[in-house]
Parts: C-alpha cells; sequence; structure tokens
C-alpha cells in the first residue's frame, strides 16, 4: 500500500504539468468556498457584535432594518430628522432608563461623523456589554468649552495618524473627498477610543452643540455668501440642536420594550418608529440568507466543475498511459491495485488543491482583513476554520476521492492484453 | 383606525377568560385551555418538584385568576362608539396603559417552570443569545398589538443560546421570578434564569 502510496506520487510528479493546473482549479474552488463561508460567519458575528445593551433605536418612520443599519452601521442614510423635543419627552418616559441622542450626516476624509451627548460614552455597549474604552485622552466635555473638541474611534487615528490635540475640519456631506469644507471650525482631538472591532472604530465624535456650531452660518444646504460666523462668535449663538437622526434607548427592566416600542409609534406628535435591534438584524439575515445561499450554490457548482476537470485530465491521461500501466500489470500487480493507484492520485490531486486553497484563504483573507475593517467596520478573523468551513472542505476532498473512482473503475476494466498491443 | 379595532376585539376575547378560569375550580369547564389550568392549580407552587423536573404551564397561569382587563371598562357600550369617536381613542388609550401595567400571578413566584412560547432577541453574543423574550403568539410585538406585560417572560438562559433567531419556537425550563412592580421601574413582569432552552417540538420530552 505504502509502496503505491508512493507510485502514485511519483507518477503524479512525473505529469505535474497539467495536473498542477487541476490543483490549482480546485485550489481557486476551495477558496472561494472557504472565504465565502469566513465572510459569512464573520460578518454575521461583527453585526451582532456592534450594539449590546441598548433596548430600542428610535428614529422618523422607515423601514427597522434601514434605520438600524444607519445608526449603527452608517450604511445608507436617513430618511428625516427627529425633532429634539420628542427626544426629550421619550427619556421622560418611566420605563426609559436613558436615551442617547445621536446626528449623522458629517464626515471627516471619508469617515462618518457622529454628533451626540457625553451620555454616549457612558451608555453605548458593544459585544457582551462592553463599555466604550478611552485608549488616550478624555471624553469631549458637553459644554461650551468642549464645544470643538472630538473624540476618535481607533481605526481613524491609526489610519490618519491622528494625535491628542491635533486640530482637523470635518467636510459636510458623506463623501470620501474633501467636498465643502467646515475649514473655518477645526476641531481638537480631545480623545482616542480603543479598538472595539465594530463600526465606532471608523468614527469621528463631536458634540450635538458643536454639528450646530459648524452649520450657524449656512443656509439652504451651503455656505451662506456674506456671513462668516467665526469660531469664537458661534458660542453666542443659541446652539442646543432642535433635531437630531436618532435616539438610542436603554430601558430599566427589558421586558417593557413592547411597551415603550409602543408608546412611541403612538407618539401624536411625530411619526416616530422604534426598532429592536435584535429583531432588526433578524430581519436583515432573512433577506441577505437568500443572496447567501445563491452564492454559496454557486460556489458549489464550481467546485464540482473543478472536479469535472480533475476526472477529465486523469481519463485523458489513461490513453496515454495504457502501455504505463500494462507494464505494471506484466510485473504483477492485479487489476485492483492499478485501481488503487489512479485512486490515490485523484485524492493526492485534490488534497493538494485542498490545502492549497487553505493557505489561499488564509492569505486572502490576511490581505483583505483589512480593507473589510475600514470600509465596512466588519473584523475578518484569520483563525482556525470554523466547523461549517470544515464541513465544506471535507466535502471537497470526498468528493475529489469519488470523482477520481470514475477513471480508476475505467482503468481496472483495462486489461492486460489492451495496453500491451495497442493499435495505434 | 384597524388597529384599534383588532385592540378592542383582542380585549372582548380576553374579557371572558379571566373570570372563567377563576371558577374552574369548581366546575369543570369546556375550554381546553382553562381545563388544563384547573390540571396545574391541584399543585401548589410551594410543593415545587425537585429542580431538574419542571411542570408545564400555560401562558394563562401567569394572569392572576381575578385580573379583569375590562372592568374600569364595565359600564361602557363599546358598540355605540364609532371609530371616529374621541372617547373611543381615550379608551384605547387607557386599555393599552391596564394592559402595559397587568399584575403579575403571585403564585407563580419561584416556581420552576416549563413552557413553550416564541422568542425575541435582545442581547446576542460570540456564542450565542444571552438575553431574549418570550411571547405567547406569534407577531407579538412587532405587529401590533403587543401582549399585557403578564404575559411577557424576560429569560436569561444559563447558557447562551445558540442557533435561534427572532420568532423560533422554543420551551423554556427554569425558575420563574415575578419583578415587582414600582413606579421608577416600569411595568412588573416575570423573569426567569433559564436551565434549559430547546427549539419546540410538539413530543413530549
Amino acid at each position: 500500500m505504502r509502496s503505491l502510496l508512493s507510485l502514485a506520487m511519483r507518477s503524479a510528479w512525473n505529469r505535474r504539468g497539467t495536473l498542477s493546473l487541476v490543483v490549482a482549479s480546485i485550489a481557486l474552488a476551495t477558496l472561494l468556498l472557504l472565504s465565502l463561508e469566513r465572510m459569512r460567519t464573520d460578518m454575521r458575528e461583527s453585526f451582532s457584535q456592534a450594539v449590546s445593551g441598548t433596548d430600542l433605536i428610535v428614529g422618523a418612520r422607515t423601514g427597522p432594518v434601514q434605520l438600524m443599519l444607519y445608526t449603527v452601521f452608517r450604511i445608507g442614510g436617513a430618511t428625516s430628522n427627529i425633532s429634539m423635543s420628542s427626544v426629550q419627552a421619550l427619556q421622560g418616559h418611566r420605563a426609559v432608563a436613558w436615551v442617547v441622542p445621536v446626528s449623522l450626516g458629517d464626515s471627516h476624509r471619508g469617515f462618518p461623523v457622529l454628533g451626540t451627548t457625553p451620555a454616549y460614552f457612558q451608555h453605548f455597549r458593544y459585544g457582551d456589554r462592553q463599555p466604550l474604552a478611552l485608549a488616550q485622552g478624555q471624553p469631549f466635555r458637553g459644554d461650551l468649552d468642549g464645544l470643538f473638541e472630538t473624540v476618535l474611534g481607533a481605526e481613524v487615528a491609526q489610519r490618519l495618524g491622528y494625535r491628542l490635540g491635533q486640530r482637523i475640519t470635518l467636510s459636510h456631506g458623506a463623501g470620501g473627498t474633501p467636498g465643502l469644507e467646515h475649514g473655518d471650525k477645526p476641531f481638537t482631538v480631545a480623545g482616542i477610543l480603543a479598538r472595539t472591532g465594530t463600526p465606532v472604530d471608523r468614527t469621528v465624535h463631536v458634540s450635538l452643540q458643536g454639528i450646530q456650531a459648524i452649520h450657524l452660518d449656512w443656509a439652504a444646504g451651503s455656505p451662506m455668501p456674506g456671513l462668516v460666523i467665526p469660531a469664537e462668535q458661534a458660542r453666542k449663538f443659541d446652539l442646543e440642536p432642535k433635531e437630531v437622526t436618532a435616539a438610542l434607548v436603554g430601558l430599566k427592566n427589558r421586558a417593557a420594550v413592547f411597551a415603550v416600542q409602543r408608546h412611541v409609534a403612538a407618539l401624536a406628535d411625530e411619526p416616530l418608529i422604534a426598532v429592536l435591534p435584535g429583531v432588526a438584524l433578524d430581519e436583515l439575515w432573512g433577506v441577505i440568507g437568500v443572496g447567501e445561499r445563491a452564492l454559496l450554490a454557486m460556489s458549489g457548482l464550481v467546485a464540482v466543475v473543478s472536479l469535472a476537470g480533475l476526472v477529465a485530465v486523469v481519463l485523458a491521461g489513461l490513453s496515454e498511459r495504457r502501455r504505463e500501466l500494462a507494464v505494471l500489470r506484466a510485473v504483477g500487480a492485479g487489476p485492483r491495485h492499478v485501481m488503487l493507484l489512479l485512486a490515490a492520485e485523484g485524492a493526492l490531486v485534490t488534497l493538494a488543491g485542498a490545502v492549497l486553497g487553505c493557505v489561499l484563504t488564509f492569505a486572502f483573507i490576511a490581505a483583505a482583513g483589512p480593507l473589510m475593517q475600514t470600509r465596512f467596520g466588519v473584523t475578518l478573523q484569520l483563525s482556525a476554520p470554523t466547523q461549517s468551513q470544515w464541513i465544506l472542505l471535507s466535502a471537497v476532498v470526498l468528493a475529489g476521492m469519488l470523482a477520481s473512482l470514475v477513471p480508476a473503475l475505467r482503468a481496472y476494466r483495462l486489461s492486460l492484453a489492451d495496453g500491451l498491443s495497442p493499435r495505434a | 383606525m384597524r388597529n384599534a379595532l383588532k385592540l378592542l376585539f383582542c380585549a372582548a376575547i380576553w374579557a371572558p377568560l379571566a373570570p372563567a378560569s377563576a371558577q374552574n375550580a369548581a366546575v369543570p369547564s369546556i375550554l381546553p385551555g382553562a381545563a388544563s389550568t384547573m390540571d396545574q392549580v391541584a399543585v401548589p407552587a410551594s410543593a415545587a418538584p425537585a429542580s431538574g423536573v419542571f411542570r408545564k404551564i400555560t401562558w394563562d397561569d401567569l394572569m392572576p385568576k381575578d385580573w379583569d382587563p375590562l372592568k374600569e371598562f364595565k359600564g361602557l357600550n363599546m358598540s355605540a362608539l364609532s371609530d371616529s369617536d374621541p372617547r373611543a381613542n381615550a379608551m384605547l388609550k387607557r386599555l393599552r396603559e391596564v394592559w402595559d401595567n397587568a399584575p403579575t400571578n403571585a403564585a407563580m413566584e419561584g416556581a420552576t417552570v416549563r413552557i413553550p412560547g416564541y422568542l425575541v432577541p435582545l442581547e446576542e453574543s460570540k456564542a450565542g443569545m444571552t438575553e431574549f423574550l418570550l411571547v405567547p403568539y406569534f407577531g407579538a410585538c412587532i405587529h401590533s398589538p403587543p401582549p399585557p406585560s403578564n404575559q411577557i417572560i424576560h429569560v436569561l438562559p444559563k447558557a447562551p443560546a445558540k442557533g435561534l433567531r427572532s420568532m423560533d419556537t422554543v420551551w423554556i425550563s427554569g425558575t420563574l421570578r415575578t419583578v415587582r412592580a414600582d413606579t421608577s421601574m416600569g411595568v412588573s413582569s416575570y423573569r426567569m434564569d433559564a436551565v434549559l432552552v430547546v427549539p419546540y417540538s410538539l413530543k413530549e420530552r
């Protein structure tokens, strides 16, 4: 058996040119299957880790998924703002423990800017109820002294090389390239948050009043011509925000969540919606799940195609190797041995492809991970294969072994005489 | 106004149910839900079985026997009110308040029970779901109207439950606790540190 295996290996090595192509195609199919599975699980995990301890997200009427995606993941846009008076009314509800208003829309070099209150740093939780921690500095002060202070997410600080005390300017709108700058009112970096692996890392945090101040001399969506309010003067104006994008709500007793949700939906003053983050996430997976299954089916098909390639290559090689196999038979190998030889060859090629695919997957995740983190806030883990990845991997190897039985059976049926006296 | 009608309709169905189960102790009832209630009342909560043995209960058991959600609306002739009547709106609002402050059944404090229901996720860690709410009917709370507060159980599984999504049906087993009604705490409610969370199946385990 051992000698048969080494024979198979040497025989395969002898035809390494064509077989390496097969190995490459199996490796690519494996890469596709494994990285798809890795992205699927890690994306779910990243998303479910992004918000914790928040019972409701309150915003203007829209889809629950859209509201959650925008407020928590900064993906998409808001349909409308909500008035600050509604937020304050919510604060007064007896089941509500805390309300953190958030205001989105501006950006800094492609990173979203979040206007909020200092309570955000106190109440916001991610992962397994972990609070936000500052790696350096402190949160912005909620008063006028801290009007132009900002707290950066870890990714923002690292990527742009910002330090405490540095002055940055925000841009109007959510573009990546500098558009209309709020250049006259720079913000000072007061704190840098520790890494969380969530969209918080990509966020520039400022106070709600700060957002208000940089738009003081704006009208109708652009800087008002002839009107310039210097940063020092801004403090003299009424900077209390009139409206915000959404509010995160925490309750005293989580069982009261439906009552509060209902209360928000029934508010007569303003049409609002309150979303349970977990329910909205499940709704999102329900939608994404269809596409995921289609992608998985396609990658499965790709794997089948590359295995078909393996069968074709080995089968085509058979006619060339008639003589070789006949010589083997002549020196005493039974048809069974010939069959085993070819099956082992196929299995070796598949195994090599699968292993190479694993290596490629690691390389791919190592290379694409940082990009995914900055662009989408999704952390890809460079770790041992998950259970479902193992299942996919063993399915590929098993299918490869079964497929290589096809040429093996054909070789089994070739007679000794046929190989020794070729017609051609 | 469709919702309002639905709410009224639900209330009307609920109304005869609460007093009915109270009478059941003496008179056998033809209501299947009430009949099972009667069986379970025979076992006092104090004589709860040793841990590991969970008494099966129904959602009716979570309502105090003497609770009548429509008590203060007795004199009102609902059929005389039109949908656009401001009194109807005021009454619906009041009804909602009554439901949101529905009392818990004191006999259920400390009872080791198992109960099936629909799951609404609250908190998910990497290991699985660590906190969720259990409600008695599908679509509860996501569509309207939500169930009364004594028909919601806040569940904290001992070990994170994996592979569950919102509105999955599960059996939960554990010790039931009533959370006191307190003006600063919001509504009173049930809480369970569930020992076991398993997907629902019709077969008895």
